[in-house]
């Protein structure tokens, strides 16, 4: 099974997310800010795919993707982040960063599970 | 309700309430971008999460209110009194949503329709002088503007895609062939080449990066958009060319001179994978050849694989022009918050409430397995029932500290209060916080709301003068009211303190003989007459206005705290200001005692209070004071006080407690040690019997009563008053 990480500050979101993703046959991981995801990272935690955030207090959405690109184990891993429409410049941003793609919220099921399918392999 | 909704209820108020904080300081500082950033956050989420559970009415409300927070994060519309004042009275209307949704309602009722509608009236505002920005998700779809320019129709009826990967596409945590895959499911892969042409010789090969490219013919009935979506990830660094079915032949011309590889050797790839025949190779060749001549000379200079690949792309509307710019103006990412954000696991709190009377029973049921040790003299069996106990009592202060929670969150509720009363009542008065952090239990935090707003509303409306009057004292035309926490001897203690007039010495005593409350001529310390706004009976409507009155009087005020086991003292100097100090039990729970017998009872005296034991000497028996190293320490006999039957044994201790910096002696017979204490209240027909808190349970199973400590103090000192027919000390001449 596949185990997907999601972090976000908004529980109302990590929830609907993990629901969906359980229901798809997913394991998840979820964090709640960078510095505790970056933690769970650094204790080598197995992960096919991040998705997280990028607006959080503290550590931020960038700055987890560039830390978690520096640990070896997680150099290739596929790097999601959730961003608006309204968030153009940070898409920019978080790719140099290293993410693989982001997901637009809102996102129906289909679409966060299309993605999904299209960057694990 | 369902689990999501209910978390987002939970989520939503603790994101309003940050909003509402930070809208508050915003007034304060208006330039503070951190907190600016940290209020559209909060609105962001909610707004988000809202959309998430599919509540339109939250989402719709809060995208208005989202609008104008990222006008202001933009410097687009500057803050405002009047933008912080809306605001807030959206956070209001928000507040006001969250209940209709947490009542399960659909919708709010036409009322709050109304007063919402109204709102984002005024919202918009803020909004509507704006230039019309690009509406967001708009795609330049390319199809329509295919050039049509010059050649026949190529007859196919599939689409053409080459993609040319970039080197760091590995990098970014994807693979190649995922796209491949993930096209297969669009429709159906015709033919597909494979372009190995940039992969350099093994020594120079970096085997992390990218060097292939793909030539894909896919049948499929989805659109442009649907198929450059596919690439959505890569195409910052990747170069992407779509031909739909049946391009021109110059289109594919185009193609070709764009692509790095060699004009012949990829028409020839591409007419092996099926998108032109050999004909139209030729003809297509032959005819790019000619219309390089008419060419204009700039055009000539860069030839379009010179030119950057951002303007390429956008040149073939395959990039969206505002993604270019946006990467072309780095901008500065605005450093977050680095507030330190602990790690939270929210947990029911009937569940902490059944875990913390668990840990009581335990508690108990380890005082009596320690006592059964003790009596069976087994050395083995005793030591193994005090590692027990010392375990017992880790669980105990673990188990209590997860019921701590801070008191900022109280406090900062009455930023607002402040705010609103100030300009109702029209008077400039500032709210200074300290000792937030301050933790004590939630069941305390969430009863002490009620008496600390009578009392701030009371220092606001009594305490503080109105500006001038201020001025003409000499006093900062600001008045000032401080809260205030810190713990003392295991007690929390919070103090309202205002910066105003003081209370009033002469008015009090007139009014409390006007009341019947004290004889005339009777004379008063000023204490004593400070102490009278806390009769029942005293605040009365002549003293009632819209803020501070409400019905109530200080004497509920002072009872809803001593339901907390708490009490509350009030000290004035008239013309510059009044402290209320509230005292409360740090917990509600357990506590560490120190269990001491009376006769054939046992009492338990907190152990915080504790200071010292000492022998009550013979000489001192017909005095209730005695000399404490030069200290006066008046003491108070517990037999004679619950006038307990018996004979004083021949060796009398005293145990010296300490309360609000007074202390006084207790004596009773004997002492016993110290005791875990699970305090069990009693029940409400004792609630008047003074000196008395509650009642624990023993581990010989006997009932123990816990003594409370402040009462018998307070007694000791009315009766050595009334006595020795002096006036009543000061709080502080004990120590004296």
């Amino acid at each position: 099974m596949k185990t997907i990480f999601l972090v976000d500050d908004s529980a109302t979101i990590l929830l609907s997310i993990s629901n969906i993703l359980a229901k798809a046959g997913y394991a998840t991981e979820k964090a709640a800010n960078g510095e505790e995801a970056l933690r769970k990272f650094q204790s080598g935690i197995k992960v096919d795919l991040l998705i997280t955030d990028l607006n959080m207090p503290g550590m931020n959405g960038i700055e987890l993707i560039k830390e978690v690109r520096k640990l070896p184990a997680y150099r290739f891993m596929p790097i999601l982040f959730l961003t608006t429409e309204s968030q153009q410049s940070r898409k920019l941003e978080a790719k140099a960063a290293g993410a693989s793609g982001w997901i637009v919220k809102p996102a129906t099921a289909d679409e966060l599970l299309n993605t999904i399918k299209l960057v694990l392999r | 309700m369902d689990e999501l909704t209910s978390v987002f209820i939970q989520e939503g108020r603790e994101q309003l309430q940050t909003m509402e904080t930070g809208l508050l300081e915003l007034e304060q500082n208006p330039d503070d971008r951190d907190n600016i950033n940290g209020i559209f956050r909060a609105a962001h989420t909610i707004k988000g999460a809202s959309g998430v559970i599919e509540c339109g009415f939250i989402e719709s409300f809060m995208h208005k209110v989202e609008n104008v927070l990222d006008r202001l994060r933009n410097n687009e519309i500057s803050v405002s009194a009047d933008l912080t004042g809306l605001l807030l009275r959206c956070c209001d209307h928000l507040g006001l949503l969250m209940d209709v949704l947490e009542n399960g309602s659909k919708e709010p009722e036409d009322e709050a329709k109304t007063n919402g509608n109204a709102l984002q009236s005024e919202l918009a505002a803020y909004t509507s002088n704006a230039g019309s920005p690009t509406p967001p998700g708009q795609v330049i779809e390319a199809e329509s503007e295919v050039h049509a320019s010059g050649g026949g129709v190529v007859d196919t009826d599939s689409w053409h895609i080459s993609v040319r990967f970039g080197p760091d596409v590995l990098r970014g945590g994807m693979d190649p062939l995922s796209f491949l895959h993930f096209l297969a499911s669009l429709g159906e892969i015709v033919a597909l080449e494979t372009i190995p042409d940039a992969i350099p010789s093994a020594a120079e090969m970096d085997p992390e990066s990218c060097y292939l490219g793909f030539e894909i013919r896919l049948q499929t009935r989805s659109s442009k958009a649907d198929i450059e979506r596919v690439f959505d990830f890569c195409r910052d660094d990747c170069e992407l060319h779509i031909l739909p079915p049946n391009s021109k032949v110059s289109e594919y011309q185009k193609l070709i001179k764009e692509l790095p590889e060699d004009d012949m050797r990829l028409g020839e790839i591409l007419v092996r994978c099926g998108a032109l025949t050999q004909t139209e190779l030729e003809e297509g060749l032959l005819s790019q050849k000619q219309a390089d001549q008419p060419v204009s000379p700039q055009n000539q200079d860069a030839s379009p694989l010179q030119q950057p690949l951002g303007e390429i792309l956008v040149d073939h509307k395959v990039v969206r022009k505002e993604v270019v710019d946006a990467a072309v103006s780095k901008q500065t990412q605005i450093s977050e918050k680095k507030a330190v954000e602990a790690r939270l696991i929210r947990v029911q709190a009937d569940k902490l409430d059944q875990l913390i009377d668990l840990v009581g029973e335990l508690v108990i049921a380890g005082a009596s397995t320690n006592l059964l040790a003790t009596r069976s003299r087994q050395s083995d069996l005793i030591e193994s029932t005090s590692i027990l106990t010392r375990l017992v009592e880790n669980i105990r202060d673990s188990a209590l500290q997860l019921r701590m929670v801070q008191i900022g969150e109280t406090f900062n509720r009455f930023n607002r209060v402040v705010r609103d009363v100030s300009r109702e009542i029209g008077k400039e008065i500032d709210l200074v916080i300290t000792g937030a952090e301050t933790e004590l239990d939630k069941t305390v935090v969430e009863k002490i709301g009620d008496p600390l707003m009578h009392l701030v509303r009371n220092s606001m409306d009594h305490g503080i003068e109105a500006a001038d009057i201020r001025e003409e004292k000499g006093k900062p035309r600001r008045g000032r009211v401080e809260l205030k926490a810190y713990h003392d001897s295991g007690s929390i203690v919070i103090e309202v303190i205002d910066d105003g007039g003081g209370l009033p010495r002469n008015k009090i005593l007139a009014k409390a003989i006007d009341r019947g409350l004290v004889q005339p001529g009777q004379s008063l310390s000023d204490q004593e007459i400070i102490n009278l706004i806390w009769e029942p009976g005293f605040s009365t409507a002549e003293q009632v206005t819209n803020l501070s009155g409400r019905g109530v009087g200080m004497d509920v005020v002072r009872r809803n705290i001593q339901s907390l086991r708490g009490n509350c003292e009030v000290s004035s100097t008239e013309g510059e200001g009044t402290t209320f100090t509230i005292r409360l039990p740090l917990t509600l729970a357990i506590i560490d005692g120190f269990l001491v017998g009376v006769g054939k009872s046992a009492y338990v005296i907190p152990l915080d209070m504790v200071i010292e034991c000492i022998e009550l000497k013979e000489n001192t028996a017909d005095r209730d004071f005695l000399n404490l190293r030069g200290e006066v320490l008046p003491f108070v006999r517990l037999r004679e006080m619950f006038e307990m039957s018996g004979t004083r044994p021949p060796r009398e201790n005293i145990v010296v407690v300490q309360y609000a910096g007074q202390k006084a002696g207790i004596v009773v017979d004997h002492l016993m040690g110290e005791f875990q204490t699970v305090i069990k209240p009693l029940s409400s027909i004792f609630r008047h019997l003074r000196g008395i808190g509650g009642s624990t349970i023993l581990g010989s199973g006997e009932v123990a009563l816990i003594l409370d400590v402040h009462a018998l103090i307070q007694r000791n000192a009315d009766l050595g008053a009334r006595e020795h027919n002096f006036s009543r000390p000061d709080t502080t001449d004990f120590n004296a």
